[in-house]
Formats: C-alpha cells, sequence, structure tokens
C-alpha cells in the first residue's frame, strides 16, 4: 500500500513536471535561434488587433491605415515590407492573441508588431514577444500598467504611440467636473483589464475632486443594463461607461431613456465610433483628434480615401500610420548600423525608442519619452455626440 | 418603492425571454428525455434572422412597412426560421441516435450547440448586432407606455411580455386542446405504447423540435430588441433557459413558465439590490440548490419506478 502510494506520488510530480514543460511559453526559442535577414529581402511586420467582434470597427480602421502606411512609407526607406494581419476578437479574451504571437515568433521574417491593439492582449503577449526579441508598438492599447507602475504587465518591448489611461482618465474626470459641473458620478467598469484600469483612474481625480462616485461593476458579456441604469440614482450627473464595444454604451444611454434618468454617458476611446455610438449629448474621449484638422495632412488623407473610397476618416486609424512609421523607422535604423543586414529581432527593438519623427499625423513632432515607452506630451481630446450623430471637439 | 417597481418590470421582460427559452427545453425533455443543448444557440441564430428580416424590411431607420407589421414580421421570420434549424438538428443529429445510450445524444447536443456557434461565427462575424429599436417610429417604443408611481413602463416592455405570454397561451392550448397535442402527451407518457396505438412517434417527435425552436426563434427576437446581439449569447442564454426549466420541473410547460419568471425576478433583484456580478452566480446557486433538494422543480413530479 505504502509503496503503491509512494509510487503515486512520483507519478503525480512526473506529471505536473510534464504538464509545466508543455505548458511553458516557447517563444524563448525563437531568440538566439534566429537567422539573420537580409534588409534587400521581403521583411515582415504583423498587425495585431480585433477585425471581428464588438470592437471590429477599431481593427478594420486600424488595419486600413496599416496597409496604407506601409504602401506609403516603406519604398522611400528602400524596405520590402509584407504586413500580416491578426485578429483578437475582445469578447475571446487573450487566447487568440497568444495564439498569434507564437505564430509571430516563429516567423524568422516578422520583425515587428504593430499592436496588440487592445490593453489585454498587449498584456497577455508582451513577455512572449520580448523573449523573442521582438518590439511590439501598439496604436491603441492605453492601460497605465503596461508602460508605468508595479507590477507591470508591458515589457521593455512594449511600445505606445497614443497616451496611457493615467492621461486618460484624469482628462475625463477633469472635464466632468470643469466642464460639466458633475457633482455625481456613476462609474461602471467591465471586470476586465481595459475597462477596470481607465475606471480607477478616473475615479481618484473624482473623488479628490470632492464628487459623490457610485462604483458598479458588470460582466464583459452583459448587453442588458436594465438593472444598471436602475441602480443609477436620478440625480447623477454622468455615467463614465469605459467599454469596448459602442453598441453597449448606445444601449446603456437608449436604456438611461427608457427610465427616465436624466445622466450623461460619457465612454472613454473604447466607445469612439460614430457609427455605433450616436447618442445625441453623450461624450466620448479619445487619444487623437480629427486630424483633417491638423496641418500638411491633407495629401495623407486624400491618399488613404483614394485607397478606402467610402470609409468615413475616425479617429482610430491615425495612430496605427504612425505606429507603423515608428517601426519602419526602427527597421531602417538597424538596418543601416548593420550593413544591411538584421542579426535578430532585438536590433530593431534597440532602434524603436530613438526614432523621432517631425510632423507627426497627429501634429507635431513624435518622441518617446525618456522615462517610459510612452509618447512624449500626448493628450486626449474630449468629444460631444451632436444631434446628427457626427463628434464635435469640446475639449 | 419605485426601484422595486422597475426591478418587477425588468423582471418580467427577462423572466418572459427565459420561459419562452425554457419551454422548448421542457418541450424536447418531455418527449424525447433528451437535455437539447443547442436550445440556446437557436435562440442566439432567431435574433440574427429577426435581424436579417429586419435589414430587409428597411432597418429601424427607414422601414417599409408599419412598426407593429414590421415587428411581427421579423419575429415571424424569425420563428419559421428556427422551426425549420430544429427539424434539421432533430434529423441529422438526434434521430440517429435515438436508440443509443442516453449520454450519446447529449454529447450530439454539445457538438450541434459548438457547430451552430462557430458556423454563424464564421458567416457573420462576431460583431455585435443592433436592432436599434429606439430609432422605430421616432422612439415610440420606449416614450409611450404607462406610469406606475414615478416609474414608466415601455411600450416595449409591454409588447414583449405580452407576446411571450401570449406564445405560451397558444402553446397550452396546443398541447391540451388539440390531437397532435393529445399525441405528445402520449409520447411522452410512453413512447412505445404511443407508438403500438397508431400514434406516428416522429412525427410528434419533430413537431415537437418545430414548437420548441420557434418559441427559441421569438425569443431571441424579444431580446434583441432590447439588447445587441452577437454569436456568443446563446450558451448563457441557454443554460439560464434551462436553469429555469429545471425550476419549473422540466418536462412541466407551466413549470417552464413559472422557471423563467422567477429566474428574471431572482436575476433583476441581485443585480438591483445586491450587486450586476453576483447575478450569473445567484443563477445557478438555484440550479445546484433545485438538483440537491428538489430535482423535480416546483412543478414536476419525482420519477418513480415500478418495482
Amino acid at each position: 500500500m505504502k509503496r503503491a502510494m509512494v509510487l503515486a506520488l512520483v507519478a503525480g510530480i512526473a506529471a505536473v513536471l510534464a504538464a509545466s514543460a508543455v505548458a511553458r511559453p516557447t517563444a524563448t526559442t525563437g531568440t538566439d535561434a534566429q537567422q539573420a535577414v537580409s534588409c534587400k529581402s521581403q521583411l515582415k511586420i504583423a498587425i495585431v488587433t480585433p477585425l471581428t467582434g464588438g470592437a471590429g470597427f477599431l481593427g478594420n480602421a486600424q488595419l486600413s491605415w496599416a496597409k496604407y502606411a506601409v504602401k506609403r512609407l516603406a519604398p522611400g526607406l528602400g524596405l520590402k515590407v509584407q504586413l500580416l494581419t491578426g485578429d483578437t476578437p475582445v469578447e475571446q479574451g487573450p487566447a487568440p492573441a497568444q495564439a498569434l504571437a507564437q505564430k509571430y515568433v516563429a516567423d524568422q521574417k516578422v520583425v515587428a508588431v504593430i499592436g496588440p491593439a487592445t490593453s489585454g492582449a498587449a498584456a497577455a503577449t508582451s513577455q512572449t514577444y520580448f523573449a523573442a526579441g521582438m518590439a511590439h508598438i501598439s496604436p491603441s492599447a492605453t492601460r497605465t500598467s503596461l508602460t508605468k507602475g508595479t507590477p507591470r504587465e508591458g515589457t521593455p518591448g512594449f511600445f505606445r504611440v497614443v497616451p496611457g489611461d493615467f492621461i486618460q482618465g484624469p482628462t475625463d474626470a477633469r472635464f466632468m467636473v470643469d466642464k460639466l459641473n458633475a457633482k455625481k458620478v456613476v462609474i461602471i467598469d467591465f471586470q476586465e483589464p481595459y475597462s477596470v484600469g481607465l475606471a480607477d483612474a478616473a475615479e481618484v481625480v473624482l473623488k479628490a475632486r470632492n464628487v459623490q462616485v457610485i462604483r458598479l461593476s458588470t460582466s464583459v458579456r452583459t448587453t442588458d443594463f436594465s438593472s444598471l441604469v436602475t441602480r443609477t440614482p436620478s440625480d447623477a450627473d454622468i455615467v463614465f461607461f469605459p467599454t469596448q464595444q459602442p453598441p453597449d454604451a448606445q444601449t446603456f444611454g437608449q436604456q438611461l431613456i427608457e427610465q427616465g434618468k436624466r445622466a450623461k454617458v460619457f465612454g472613454g476611446d473604447g466607445a469612439n465610433s460614430p457609427a455605433q455610438f450616436k447618442l445625441p449629448g453623450a461624450y466620448v474621449s479619445n487619444f487623437a483628434p480629427d486630424i483633417s484638422g491638423i496641418a500638411g495632412t491633407k495629401s495623407l488623407i486624400d491618399g488613404w480615401k483614394r485607397d478606402n473610397p467610402g470609409d468615413e476618416l475616425e479617429s482610430f486609424g491615425p495612430p496605427t500610420y504612425g505606429a507603423v512609421q515608428v517601426a519602419l523607422r526602427a527597421i531602417k535604423a538597424a538596418c543601416v548600423a548593420n550593413k544591411n543586414v538584421l542579426p535578430n529581432r532585438r536590433a530593431v527593438l534597440r532602434k524603436v525608442k530613438q526614432v523621432r519623427i517631425p510632423n507627426w499625423i497627429l501634429g507635431g513632432t513624435f518622441r518617446f519619452s525618456t522615462k517610459s515607452n510612452d509618447p512624449l506630451n500626448a493628450k486626449f481630446y474630449i468629444f460631444q455626440i451632436q444631434p446628427n450623430g457626427t463628434y464635435k471637439l469640446v475639449g | 418603492m419605485d426601484t422595486f417597481i422597475q426591478l418587477t418590470i425588468n423582471g418580467f421582460t427577462l423572466g418572459s425571454v427565459y420561459a419562452l427559452i425554457a419551454l422548448g427545453y421542457s418541450l424536447v425533455y418531455g418527449i424525447l428525455k433528451l437535455l437539447n443543448f443547442a436550445h440556446g444557440d437557436v435562440f442566439m441564430v432567431g435574433s440574427f434572422i429577426g435581424f436579417g428580416a429586419l435589414q430587409l424590411l428597411g432597418g429601424s431607420t427607414a422601414p417599409k412597412v408599419p412598426t407593429w407589421l414590421l415587428l411581427v414580421l421579423i419575429t415571424l421570420a424569425a420563428m419559421a426560421g428556427c422551426a425549420l434549424l430544429g427539424v434539421a438538428i432533430e434529423r441529422f443529429a438526434y434521430r440517429p441516435l435515438r436508440n443509443a445510450p442516453r449520454i450519446a445524444p447529449l454529447i450530439s447536443a454539445l457538438g450541434v450547440s459548438f457547430f451552430l456557434a462557430y458556423s454563424m461565427q464564421l458567416m457573420f462575424g462576431s460583431e455585435q448586432r443592433d436592432y436599434d429599436a429606439f430609432s422605430l417610429s421616432g422612439g415610440a417604443l420606449f416614450f409611450n407606455g404607462f406610469d406606475i408611481g414615478n416609474v414608466r413602463v415601455p411600450l416595449l416592455r409591454i409588447v414583449i411580455v405580452a407576446s411571450a405570454f401570449a406564445l405560451m397561451i397558444v402553446l397550452w392550448l396546443l398541447v391540451t386542446r388539440t390531437r397532435m397535442g393529445k399525441a405528445m402527451r402520449a409520447t411522452s407518457y410512453d413512447r412505445e405504447a404511443a407508438s403500438m396505438m397508431g400514434i406516428d412517434v416522429d412525427r410528434v417527435i419533430v413537431f415537437a423540435f418545430v414548437l420548441g425552436s420557434a418559441l427559441a426563434g421569438a425569443a431571441g427576437v424579444m431580446f434583441a430588441l432590447r439588447a445587441p446581439t452577437d454569436v456568443a449569447i446563446g450558451f448563457l442564454a441557454g443554460l439560464k433557459g434551462f436553469t429555469a426549466a429545471v425550476i419549473g420541473g422540466i418536462g412541466s410547460i407551466p413549470g417552464a413558465m413559472a422557471g423563467g419568471l422567477i429566474l428574471g425576478f431572482a436575476e433583476a433583484f441581485t443585480q438591483g439590490y445586491i450587486s450586476t456580478r453576483w447575478s450569473d452566480l445567484l443563477v445557478f446557486v438555484i440550479l445546484i440548490v433545485f438538483m440537491l433538494f428538489r430535482p423535480q422543480g416546483l412543478f414536476g413530479k419525482p420519477d418513480i419506478k415500478k418495482v
């Protein structure tokens, strides 16, 4: 009996060890074994973004601008670049992003990643990319802990070209207090990294400004918000609703009206979709302004419109153009430094931080902060939805 | 008091939809003793068929027919589409396993559930689809209605609850007052004996799938009139419908109705008075409690075997 128990124990430990070995990320296998790649050959970059699902509007806008950036910028830098596309629907959690990371790490020709677009996907894959020495430059992942604080979810290989929620949350909160004179604010989070981080960042500032805050929480799968609306006090001024699915913000706003509540909906960048969130009077914030108002962008916009006839210019695409621009500049710099041969992906990664772009698509000159992998002096913009559904810049 | 009234209205709306889903489970279980776990996905498909029909009829901003007719047509389209789907599921996934051990059709049901969810995702993507009922008739479905105290009961909720109850009554009459209903009850009581008495059991089973799936299709439209739909809603909705059926007593039609409403109220009051984070947990705690202490449900009868 005793012998059998010992045998069972040994077998159990062996099984656990075997399972651990199988479950360990295999990213490291791509690091040192990577072969040098000629800069004259076709290189690959991959965009990782939700092309389907509730946030599909965002990913498709990003993809169109990424394609346009590769087409417009790569030849001028003497590079032949193929853009790979990876879909990470937000409803499916981090699993698709992890699978894509393994795939791209295994492909020797993939030298950089544009994305992941969402904070959850970035947090879930940054270790894998960094272990393979691969720079991953997000045009939209805004969670604070990806670049700041402890524990930090992003590795030194993670960069973003838009400001984080440590700017968005306080910007939104200050706008609610200073411009909208909010005294009572309901904050709803969806128990996932993006909305919890953004809700926390706004809550701190609101409380510091003596605003009464009521914090509610629901699942990302909730689509009928009736009971949350019922719990929203009739005298609440604002409901801060940091969803990643704009139709949910629309439904929530309609259900507020249905129950006779006067609070205005205030969404974060995840709700910013003129086609899907069009409730007059509501607010949304975003990390990019309407670039048509920025000097020198006309030819850029015209070119994109030629490639994407019928598509509307919105806020998520242009930062992706910027992220591709950063990646291509870093690749070019690495090629120059290594006599037209990329010894490994880390050579590109080392150059990302040094990229500086005058006449940046979002205005001014782009460069990274020396203290984190965030853009220097970036800010968030606030829009109010007009009766005709258009977004008007108000802050 | 206003909060209580509002939550009661929320519970009624939610419970009506759960009751319609639960009826599908109960009908099929009553006759085949099969837990049709694909039923939640039939509900999801119904919401998509309704969306497609709505677009064909001009969408909510520019409908080609009056609002009342639009609602009737999209509901009928979803019911008809889901009824056909139910027939196909029965024919290809369950009938070949009619005499297999009971675990086989159960596994087949799970397979059909995943097949439907992933097929829909491949065909239509996982984007949310919004009926935008708010735009119908300039928001009349939301702004019109009647007041209870300070609480407005919007027309849309009245339409949903009234339609659900009307469908339940029609089903009840069909099962209790028609020849086919009698055949269904006979098959449910003893399939072999019913067959020996000349009842076409295959036809009865197909009819049960038609009815259950059509009700799921109607429930899908009612759900999607209030909230965006997507290909993933079926799993949780199906589980809640199953729980409602268990609470009421699986196989019992009045039980399914009562179970759906109880579940709707439990969910709404938990969300309103405790936390929205707890509502799904509570639903499945109720399921476990019933399975442990009253497996026959509120209206079911204990399974007594002759020894």
